[in-house]
C-alpha cells in the first residue's frame, strides 16, 4: 500500500511538472504519427512481394509492430527517464540522497521519473494493433485478450529487467551512458517476427537476449497464430528475468563506493 | 593565395584535433557502427525469408547479401552527423567563438564528420569482414564499377553532409530542428533504399524515389558498384545526383546567410 502511495506521488508529480510543457505532447504525437507511418509504409513495400513473410500475414505482422511501438512507448515513459538518472547520479555521487531515503532503493531508482508525453507511442501503438485485428476480423474472447495482457507484462518485465541489468553495471563501470544503447540495438529486430532469422540468430533472440517474447510472442497470442513456444514461458521468464535482475541490483548496490571515497 | 593555404592549414589542424578527441571515445563509437550493422540486417532477413531458395524481382539471397553488407559501409560513410553535432552548437551559443576564427564554422562540421567515420570505420570493418564471411554474399563487381561506385559515393557523402548540415542549421530559428530531421530520416528510410533496394519499390514509389534526393545520398552508390543499372539509368542517375549536389550547396549558402544574420548567442 505505502509503495503505491509513493509511486502514485511521483507520477502525480512528474504530470504536474510536465503539464508546463504542453507542446511536447503534440511535438512527440508528430514525431510518432511520422515513425509509425513510415514503419506501416516499410511493411507495405515489403508485403507488395508476397502475401506472407514466414506465415505472417500483413495484418498480422501490423499487429506485431504495434506491440513494439507499445513497448517502446512504455519503455521511454517510465523505464529509461528513471534508470538513466541512476547512471548520472553514480556518476557524480548524489545516488547517496537515493540510499538515504527510507524506501528501498531499486524501488526508487526506477520509478521516481516519468516522461508522460511519451504515452503518445503507446496510444498510436495500440491503435496499430486495434486497426490489424479489425482488418484480421479476430474473434477476440475474453480468454485471448487476458492472456495476451498477461504475456505482455511478461514482456515489460523482460524489457525492464534487461534495462535493469544493464544499468547496474555502473557500480563497476561507472562511465557506462550509452550502454542501454545495447537494449536498442537489439530491441529494433523485435519490429519483424523473430521467425525470418536465421536459426542461430533465432536462438540468440529467443533464449539469449529475449525480444522474441517482447514483440513476438504477444503479437501471436492475440492474432491466433501457431505459437512459437509454450504461451506460459513468457511470464514465467518475466519472473525469473525480474529476480535475477534484482538479485544482481543488490550485488551492485554493494560495490557503491560513492564518488570521493 | 596564401589565404586560401592558411585555411587549408587550418582545417587541417581542425580535423587533426577532432581526430584526437574522438579516440577517446573508442566504446561508444563502436556501439554507433553496431547500430548501423543491425538495420541493414533486419532488411536482409526480411527479404532473406521472402526470397528463400528462389527470388524476388530477380534477386536472389546472395544479391541481397550483397546489397545489405555494401549498405552498411555505404550508410556509414554517408551519415549525416551534422543534427548532433553542428545543431547543438548553434543552440548552446558555441558557434560565436567559431565565428571570430578566419575560416567558415562549417570546418568544424565537416573536421568533426570526417574524424568520426574514420575511427568509427576502424571499428565497423572487422564486424564487416566477419558479416561477409558468414553471410556469402555474391558481389557482382566490376572495375568499372568501383570506379563508378568511388564517385558515386563522394558525391552522396557531401550531398548528405550539405542534407545534414541544413537541418542542423534550422536551430537557428527553432529548437526543434531534430523533428524535422526525422522527417528525412523517415523518407530516406523508405525512398533512400534501406526497407528496400529502390529496384524492388512499387511502380510509381519508385519514380519519386528516383527524383527525389534521398536515393543520392545511400542507394545509388550501391546499385552502382553492384551492377544494378544499365547505362541509361546511370546517366540520369548521376545526371540527377550532381544537380541535387549543386542545389544542397545553394541551399546551405542561402540559410547559413539568413541564420547568422539573425543569430544571437545565449546570453545576448
Amino acid at each position: 500500500m505505502r509503495i503505491l502511495r509513493i509511486v502514485s506521488a511521483f507520477l502525480r508529480a512528474a504530470i504536474l511538472k510536465e503539464t508546463a510543457y504542453r507542446a511536447e505532447l503534440v511535438g512527440n504525437l508528430f514525431r510518432s504519427v511520422i515513425n509509425i507511418g513510415v514503419a506501416v509504409g516499410g511493411l507495405a513495400v515489403v508485403f507488395s512481394h508476397t502475401s506472407e513473410l514466414s506465415g505472417w500475414r500483413l495484418e498480422q505482422a501490423m499487429v506485431l509492430l504495434g506491440v513494439y511501438y507499445l513497448v517502446q512507448g512504455i519503455v521511454q515513459t517510465a523505464l529509461s527517464p528513471s534508470l538513466n538518472e541512476v547512471v548520472e547520479e553514480v556518476h557524480k555521487g548524489t545516488f547517496d540522497y537515493v540510499l538515504l531515503k527510507p524506501v528501498p532503493s531499486l524501488l526508487l531508482s526506477s520509478t521516481r521519473r516519468f516522461v508522460v508525453w511519451h504515452v503518445a507511442d503507446v496510444m498510436l501503438g495500440g491503435a496499430i494493433i486495434a486497426i490489424g485485428l479489425i482488418r484480421l476480423e479476430a474473434q477476440i474472447t475474453f480468454g485471448v485478450a487476458a492472456i495476451f495482457i498477461g504475456v505482455m507484462i511478461g514482456g515489460v518485465a523482460i524489457v525492464f529487467s534487461i534495462w535493469l541489468a544493464l544499468t547496474t553495471l555502473v557500480f563497476w563501470f561507472v562511465r557506462v551512458e550509452n550502454i542501454t544503447m545495447i537494449f536498442q540495438l537489439f530491441f529494433d529486430t523485435g519490429r519483424y517476427p523473430v521467425e525470418i532469422y536465421p536459426f542461430w540468430l533465432r536462438q540468440l533472440l529467443t533464449f539469449v537476449f529475449p525480444v522474441a517474447f517482447i514483440t513476438t510472442v504477444p503479437a501471436q497470442t492475440i492474432t491466433g497464430r501457431e505459437p512459437l513456444v509454450a504461451i506460459w514461458l513468457a511470464p514465467l521468464i518475466g519472473v525469473v528475468a525480474l529476480l535475477a535482475a534484482a538479485r544482481f541490483w543488490r550485488i551492485g548496490l554493494s560495490r557503491y563506493t560513492s564518488a570521493s571515497s | 593565395m596564401t589565404i586560401r593555404r592558411a585555411a587549408l592549414a587550418g582545417a587541417l589542424a581542425l580535423t587533426r584535433a577532432e581526430l584526437a578527441d574522438m579516440f577517446q571515445y573508442r566504446v561508444v563509437l563502436f556501439l554507433y557502427s553496431l547500430w548501423e550493422v543491425v538495420h541493414p540486417i533486419v532488411y536482409l532477413a526480411v527479404w532473406g525469408a521472402i526470397a528463400g531458395e528462389g527470388e524476388v524481382g530477380g534477386l536472389r539471397l546472395s544479391d541481397f547479401a550483397a546489397y545489405y553488407l555494401t549498405f552498411m559501409l555505404v550508410s556509414h560513410v554517408t551519415a549525416a552527423i551534422e543534427i548532433y553535432t553542428f545543431g547543438p552548437m548553434i543552440q548552446q551559443g558555441q558557434l560565436s567563438p567559431h565565428l571570430l576564427r578566419p575560416m567558415h564554422p562549417v570546418w568544424v562540421a565537416a573536421a568533426r564528420n570526417i574524424s568520426y567515420k574514420s575511427v568509427s570505420m576502424l571499428l565497423l570493418i572487422p564486424v564487416w569482414i566477419g558479416l561477409v564471411i558468414i553471410l556469402r554474399p555474391s558481389f557482382t563487381v566490376t572495375p568499372g564499377s568501383v570506379a563508378l561506385f568511388l564517385v558515386a559515393l563522394v558525391v552522396a557523402a557531401l550531398l548528405s553532409f550539405l542534407v545534414g548540415t541544413t537541418f542542423a542549421l534550422l536551430a537557428f530559428w527553432t529548437t526543434r530542428s531534430f523533428s524535422f530531421w526525422e522527417i528525412w530520416i523517415g523518407l530516406t528510410f523508405l525512398l533512400g533504399g534501406q526497407v528496400a533496394p529502390v529496384e524492388l519499390l512499387p511502380g510509381f514509389v519508385q519514380n519519386l524515389a528516383t527524383a527525389l534526393p534521398m536515393r543520392y545520398t545511400l542507394g545509388f552508390p550501391i546499385e552502382v558498384l553492384l551492377n544494378r543499372l544499365d547505362a541509361g539509368e546511370l546517366a540520369l542517375g548521376f545526371a540527377i545526383q550532381f544537380a541535387w549536389l549543386i542545389a544542397a550547396a545553394l541551399v546551405v549558402r542561402a540559410v547559413w546567410r539568413a541564420g547568422i544574420r539573425q543569430y544571437s548567442a545565449v546570453g545576448a
